[in-house]
């Protein structure tokens, strides 16, 4: 088993420009921190219709409560960042603010890796982005892998969503095909979608796929911190 | 409800059904994902209704009557069928942590 970078083609051109945008790592950077609540906030937010603060504040009582603006607590600082942050996104125009969210959830997902325990002294390119895995006598597949962790006695393929939808028997089998593949050379190699969605929702998705799904990992909008779990 | 009396959860979770209902309406025109649609739609409203019948006599929180509000004028603005389903499983969250749910 060996990790490869993507070829560099004209999609994969477009979108490594969407992922070194700026905002792509500051959103990143907010959400990583973020509470559940944040993180729907900007799930609504980044996919939502309007572009006025005062409507979102209303809809989110609990990260906006009433409150003297001298004494604004950090947490509902953090919501009127994340807010801005969100409408910001939401602001790019349909098809633009659909890739930069597609790069949000992968730069989050590879911010939260890196906090794991066992990657504190490993080299920076133990946690790649848009790489294939070849194996013997396998034939690559197209499309690269989010994010990777190349570490030693840890690897692991993680695709990343923006929403239940998004999850596919083409993702689902690639995932596990890597995983059998690994096996079948003696290598550990763990599979996990992540999907900026709500749990419930991936299951209702998950349940109708036939594509084997059982060894893969689920992280969703609630268990995003268990990226950075040992 | 009575005006001006304060809502409870199962007036709220009421409220919203309606706009919830509209959107899986709309979400429907994607053909292709009719039963995703009709599944999600499904379980939503099953923890939905687990709310209600946990809580429903409890008094909303404060705010949550004009968040369901707010959340209603959102939808209502969606146009696009697919980001109706995106919506489908995005309302639920919004209006459970109004109440102080978790999703």
């Amino acid at each position: 088993m060996r990790f490869q970078d993507a070829s560099p083609d004209a999609r994969a051109v477009v979108y490594a420009g969407i992922q070194a945008e700026p905002l792509v790592a500051r959103a990143a950077g907010l959400l990583a921190d973020a509470s559940l609540g944040q993180r729907i906030l900007a799930r609504a937010v980044m996919n939502g219709m309007s572009t006025d603060p005062l409507h979102w504040m209303a809809m989110f009582p609990s990260l906006f409560p009433p409150t003297d603006v001298a004494r604004i607590g950090p947490e509902r600082a953090r919501s009127e960042v994340i807010l801005a942050m969100s409408l910001e996104v939401a602001g790019r125009g349909e098809q633009v603010r659909s890739q930069v969210r597609g790069a949000i959830v992968e730069s989050l997902t590879e911010l939260l890796v890196r906090r794991r325990p066992a990657l504190a002294t490993a080299p920076p390119t133990a946690v790649r982005r848009e790489r294939r895995i070849l194996f013997d006598g396998v034939r690559a597949e197209i499309h690269p892998y989010d994010v990777t962790v190349e570490a030693a006695g840890g690897a692991e393929a993680i695709d990343c969503k923006w929403g239940a939808r998004g999850i596919n028997a083409d993702v689902l089998h690639q995932l596990d095909d890597a995983r059998t593949h690994a096996a079948d050379e003696d290598e550990a190699l763990a599979a996990t979608i992540v999907v900026f969605d709500a749990e419930r929702s991936c299951a209702v998705r998950l349940e109708r796929q036939t594509a084997p799904y059982e060894a893969t990992r689920l992280i969703a909008l609630e268990t995003l911190d268990r990226l950075g779990e040992p | 409800m009575n005006p001006g009396s304060i809502p409870t959860i199962a007036d709220v979770l009421a409220t919203a059904r309606p706009a919830y209902d509209d959107l899986a309406a709309l979400a429907e025109d994607v053909e292709d994902e009719w039963s995703y649609i009709n599944d999600l739609a499904s379980a939503w409203i099953e923890r939905i209704d687990a709310v209600a019948d946990a809580r429903g006599d409890e008094a909303a929180p404060a705010g949550a009557a004009e968040a369901i509000a707010a959340l209603a004028i959102e939808t209502a603005a969606i146009d696009d069928p697919h980001r109706a389903i995106d919506w489908l499983s995005t309302f639920p969250q919004v209006l459970l942590i109004a109440i102080g749910e978790r999703p």
